[in-house]
């Protein structure tokens, strides 16, 4: 068995993972991170919910439940947590606009308003409350699965037109706009159009890295505010972000093992020692002093549930599950009142499982119980929040034990 | 097959590489889990579109539900193969090793002749792209290296791959050389192609038959003690992941466990205080652009690992971007223009970091984005070598680089 030692091992790679792991990387920790695949924030809007509840999302937190994790961590620390993401993001070019202190709108694809805390810069200047401002969308010959109908509908305003890029869904588009000659003939193009409309929106496919800059071109070549709105899956700004903060992650030092489910554990006592993984050939484990757990709920693959019971894939940490079966789904499915929202791990103050022995294991993200990310609207802000709870109590821990 | 896992999530779309520059490529998802609903047994196989797919596998490292859509595509090639005729460039890649082993015994004549304009035409009237140099065959091949025994404790057969006996032996000697300075002993067993182009290109019974005499051979090494080493990572993925698994070999799950990556290699000896490298200062700025098949390994990085505890290295890791050429897949001419734009978008990325070297464990990674690109382009095992090995050899080596 191959064995490598680290301080820390993150398992995830999501948002809670990333940032946990780039904050102990900087703190001079030795650390992997292992994923089994993708995280489900590359299927997201790429906007931070911090709580979209409030118009104030802070005041929105003080008012979750008292079980929601939001719970365990001081606003001071949540508040930092925003502020560090948008200097990071900011440097590995991708800034973000907004504060704690007031929510946003953005522009949906079906022309109602989503409401986040952080917005990626490309989509800032979509209109605010009560703006109702006339929009002029662009949208792709072709695209799949984006019908500007549907904001026509809500805003009688908007007019579109349609620019035959050759290519129509979100990833070729995107990859499109990254080429420098492409660029040059759809500006040639856009200056030939005549736009009376304020403001001018495209779907979310304005490049990869380069989405920031070329928002900004735009609006400077047609004097109007130009914003994206975001797409269903596959959805470019939840790849941006995804990309840029694993860019943080491996600045700072860390390393990332794809194609690693974990499989089994090693531990003594109440010490958890090393994760493995059945990688092609023989098992693979990897030491550390200190595990932290970012997985996920369902869809990113945290927990597995079945007809009796919840488990939780890699340690089988005890589960908080909310209510015998029957109260697990409400009977509208587009509820946001299931009940299985609230599954997950329960943790102290020190985002370490209740009722487990382990005392080197830290968790966060939305594999926390009583989350209710969607419910609430907070997924990406307490993936962040949670992500320096426990890379601060993983710290302390790992500075106490050496 | 897990198709029915799929929870149609795309992300396995959105890591494609073909399916964003070729619009006659449905896309892992649509190709895969989607498109296996209606594969009948019953009914000749008439998905061309999935000979478009590079088996790159990125669609499988991005799954959060275990579908592997690489593999039901896989599957549904082989199936396509054998139930259509091949055309010249399928039937020439999967025998490659054939025509690469000729190419070596006649190394001057076939170098020549595939830099004519005439040698051009004849390929590109076979469907053979030509926009990259065809890579120059070697005439002392790694065949003629004598065993290195110094009776260490550590006994490797070393598994060099085509790439390198045919194309880049120099780099294979290093590679000898560097084991051989860690004390450990080097043979390498007689060995063909890994069979991985016979499986890109839709010939199982070929890919079956190479893997035989292989296993038949590695197993015999295996069970006098040897590890196997191999360099290439997609020849190492061949071993570890299709000989237990689509080719069905008896040994394939004993080669798959006493094969390594040859940083992984180095890395245990590291770990196991067999050996304690010190690294001389190797002033480079490297892009490390990692092949898709080391990623999809599972065994992380082993030579950024490496790489980084060499004073004076500068590394960035890029591991988002498929170079592209995927072995054979870049060189049949209804694919160049796909591969083509994916390796400028890899380039693109490479030239962002602003460092001047590119590594890359792969042999096909290397001559594509070398030739796009025009930067140098090393294997992560030159650069060791430049670290830990003298200046001027002991062994009298020949590099012919």
């Amino acid at each position: 068995m191959s064995v490598t030692e680290y301080d820390v091992v993150i398992i995830g790679a999501g948002v809670a993972g990333l940032t946990a792991g780039a904050l102990l990387s900087e703190r001079g920790f030795n650390v992997a991170l292992v994923t089994k695949g993708e995280p489900t924030a590359c299927l997201s809007t790429g906007c931070i919910d911090v709580c979209s509840q409030n118009k104030n999302p802070l005041s929105g937190i003080r008012n979750l439940p008292r079980e929601h994790p939001y719970n365990l961590i001081p606003e001071k620390m949540i508040k930092e947590s925003l502020c560090l993401f948008q200097s990071d993001m900011n440097d590995a070019g991708l800034p973000y606009i907004g504060s704690s202190d007031e929510n946003r709108s953005v522009l949906s694809a079906l022309g109602t308003s989503k409401i986040s805390c952080l917005i990626p810069s490309a989509m800032a200047a979509a209109p605010q409350e009560n703006n109702n401002g006339s929009i002029h969308i662009i949208t792709f010959k072709g695209l799949k699965d984006f019908y500007p109908g549907y904001i026509v509908s809500r805003r009688g305003s908007t007019k579109f037109s349609v620019y035959d890029a050759g290519v129509s869904t979100t990833m070729s588009l995107a990859s499109r706009f990254e080429e420098k000659a492409f660029f040059e003939k759809f500006i040639a193009w856009l200056e030939k159009q005549t736009i009376h409309e304020e403001m001018i929106a495209f779907p979310a496919v304005l490049g990869m890295e380069s989405a920031t800059d070329i928002v900004n071109t735009i609006s400077i070549l047609t004097r109007k505010p130009v914003f994206e709105i975001p797409t269903i899956p596959p959805s470019m700004p939840g790849r941006r972000l995804f990309n840029a903060l694993k860019k943080n992650f491996r600045q700072k030092g860390g390393v990332i093992y794809w194609a690693w489910p974990v499989a089994g554990t090693e531990k003594t006592g109440r010490v958890m020692e090393a994760v493995s993984t059945n990688s092609a050939g023989r098992p693979n484990s990897i030491n550390a002093k200190a595990f932290i757990l970012g997985t996920g709920s369902f869809v990113g693959g945290g927990l597995t549930a079945t007809r009796a019971t919840i488990e939780e894939n890699v340690f089988d940490l005890p589960v908080h599950i909310p209510g015998p079966r029957e109260t697990w789904f409400d009977n509208d499915y587009f509820s946001r009142n299931h009940g299985i929202g609230k599954a997950g791990i329960m943790t102290d103050a020190f985002m370490r499982p209740l009722d487990s022995p382990w005392k080197n294991i830290f968790v966060c993200g939305s594999i926390l119980a009583n989350a209710e990310v969607l419910k609430n609207g907070c997924g990406h802000g307490l993936a962040l929040a949670t992500a320096h709870a426990a890379a601060q109590s993983c710290s302390e821990y790992l500075s106490h034990e050496l | 097959m897990n198709y029915e896992h799929c929870i149609r999530c795309t992300i396995c779309v959105e890591n494609c590489p073909v399916f964003r520059v070729n619009p006659d490529f449905p896309g892992p998802k649509q190709a895969g889990p989607d498109a296996q609903r209606f594969r009948s047994e019953r009914e000749k196989a008439q998905d061309d579109w999935v000979l478009l797919c590079s088996q790159c596998k990125r669609c499988e490292m991005a799954c959060p539900c275990g579908v592997e859509p690489a593999q039901i595509i896989l599957k549904a090639q082989q199936r396509y193969g054998n139930e259509h005729p091949q055309t010249p460039a399928h039937l020439l890649f999967a025998n490659n090793y054939y025509l690469s082993a000729l190419g070596s015994l006649t190394a001057p004549i076939a170098n020549w002749a595939a830099s004519t304009r005439l040698g051009k035409m004849i390929f590109r009237n076979m469907g053979i792209a030509t926009y990259l140099p065809f890579p120059k065959f070697r005439f002392r091949t790694m065949r003629n290296e004598k065993k290195m025994l110094n009776k260490g404790r550590k006994k490797v057969a070393f598994f060099h791959g085509c790439f390198i006996n045919f194309y880049r032996p120099d780099i294979g000697r290093k590679i000898i050389r560097l084991l051989v300075s860690m004390n450990v002993d080097v043979v390498l067993p007689p060995q063909w192609c890994c069979g991985l182009p016979a499986l890109g290109n839709g010939n199982l019974s070929l890919a079956r038959h190479f893997a035989r005499k292989n296993a038949e051979s590695l197993s015999n090494y295996i069970d006098a003690g040897y590890d196997i080493v191999y360099t290439c990572t997609s020849c190492g993925l061949c071993l570890l992941h299709d000989y237990p698994g689509i080719l069905e070999i008896p040994q394939g799950k004993k080669i798959a466990e006493n094969s390594y990556d040859l940083h992984e290699y180095i890395i245990n000896l590291m770990n196991e205080e067999y050996v304690k490298p010190q690294f001389r200062t190797v002033n480079r700025k490297i892009a490390y652009h990692i092949p898709c098949h080391l990623r999809a390994m599972g065994i992380g990085y082993p030579a950024q690992k490496l790489m980084a505890q060499i004073p004076g290295v500068e590394l960035e890791v890029l591991d988002e971007s498929c170079c592209g050429l995927s072995g054979s897949y870049g060189f049949k001419k209804e694919n160049a223009s796909t591969a083509i734009q994916i390796g400028n978008r890899a380039v693109s990325l490479i030239r962002r970091t602003k460092m001047e070297n590119i590594v890359s464990d792969c042999g096909s990674c290397r001559m594509q984005l070398g030739g796009l690109s025009g930067m140098p382009a090393f294997d992560p095992a030159e650069i060791l070598c430049e670290a830990v090995l003298p200046a001027t050899s002991p062994e009298n080596f020949h590099t012919d680089s």
